[in-house]
């Protein structure tokens, strides 16, 4: 069942995703070189409780942590360890706050450090076309389109640079759990008039979760979390959460 | 945080449990739960044992599923 939130939920929901950008953001300006992924989760919590919200991913049964860290090759879940940053590294922070009782999730990828080096301008294309690819999605959830509109936006802007969009992974609706329906992929697996009619009131997390290289991913083993890709290539990942409105869309998590 | 999406396995249905609940038998041989979609409730659609139908199954929970479609 797909809930659509009224004026006031929206609002509450609002005032929660400003709290997780502010954050997001301080964390992603600490993301530097010799910094460890413990430290960042440790920021993030921290920020969150001063702004009055709650880490919204330790109510996720079994989840210990505040945020998912996920670099180079590891694509969603990866569990905050002591691993040092180094220049170069590609770390994708995904967090989420609970705030008077509703869910919002926003995700970003960034590079560590500013070595400008022929390698460099592959994996900055590699991350634009993902930001890229999260706009075009936002740009087609509006009322009246379909889920579909939004995976094939997605998906033809990510594979249309070469790179493949993650099957096994979707975005998601948000609200009082975090992960409602409906199911959003990045990809299309059925006919667009078969999926999901958008809504007013629908919020939803709408994610880009693509591999440099092919599109297959494995779990990594001990911790039972973390995914990493079957290739060992780079993986991106960019999510918001924002909610259909009458005149297209509004993104709230944003400060 | 990223969710599993759920994702369609075909089956032979083995045994029909009382309020349309079936016990069906997959490709892989797993035996799992199933109950019916409202859509072929609405249409009337019956299941019988034997037949084979597509299941929409969730990663989430391995031990229960949804039977989306009837093969002939």
């Amino acid at each position: 069942m797909i809930n659509l939130k009224t004026e006031k939920e929206i609002k509450i929901m609002q005032a929660g995703g400003k709290i997780l950008a502010e954050v997001l953001e301080e964390v992603i300006k600490n993301a530097k070189a010799g910094v460890s992924e413990l430290e960042l989760d440790n920021l993030a919590e921290k920020l969150i409780l001063e702004k009055g919200g709650k880490p919204g991913f330790k109510k996720v049964d079994g989840y210990k942590y505040t945020t998912c860290i996920s670099t180079n090759d590891v694509v969603v879940h990866g569990v905050p360890t002591n691993y040092k940053l180094k220049e170069g590294d590609e770390i994708g922070i995904d967090c989420g706050v609970y705030y008077q009782g509703y869910h919002t999730d926003m995700a970003q990828t960034k590079r560590v450090g500013s070595q400008k080096s022929q390698n460099t301008d592959k994996i900055d294309k590699f991350l634009k076309t993902g930001e890229k690819a999260l706009w075009e999605g936002i740009r087609a959830a509006k009322s009246g389109n379909r889920i579909g509109d939004i995976s094939k936006a997605i998906q033809s802007a990510v594979e249309g640079q070469g790179y493949s969009v993650v099957r096994s992974l979707i975005g998601h609706g948000v609200g009082k759990k975090l992960h409602e329906e409906p199911e959003i992929p990045g990809f299309l697996d059925k006919p667009i008039s078969r999926t999901p009619l958008l809504k007013e009131g629908m919020t939803i997390a709408i994610e880009v979760i693509y591999n440099m290289g092919k599109s297959d991913v494995i779990y990594s083993g001990e911790d039972g979390w973390t995914i990493k890709t079957k290739d060992g290539s780079l993986s991106g990942l960019f999510e918001k959460t924002i909610v259909i409105t009458k005149q297209g869309s509004k993104i709230i998590t944003q400060k | 945080m990223a969710h599993q999406g759920s994702f369609e396995i075909e089956g032979v249905v083995k045994e029909s449990l009382p309020n349309t609940l079936f016990r069906v038998e997959l490709a892989n041989g797993a035996i799992i739960l199933c109950h019916l979609s409202g859509k072929m409730r609405m249409n009337f659609i019956r299941i019988l044992p034997g037949d084979r139908v597509r299941v929409e199954m969730t990663p989430y929970d391995k031990a229960k599923g949804r039977i989306v479609y009837r093969f002939k």
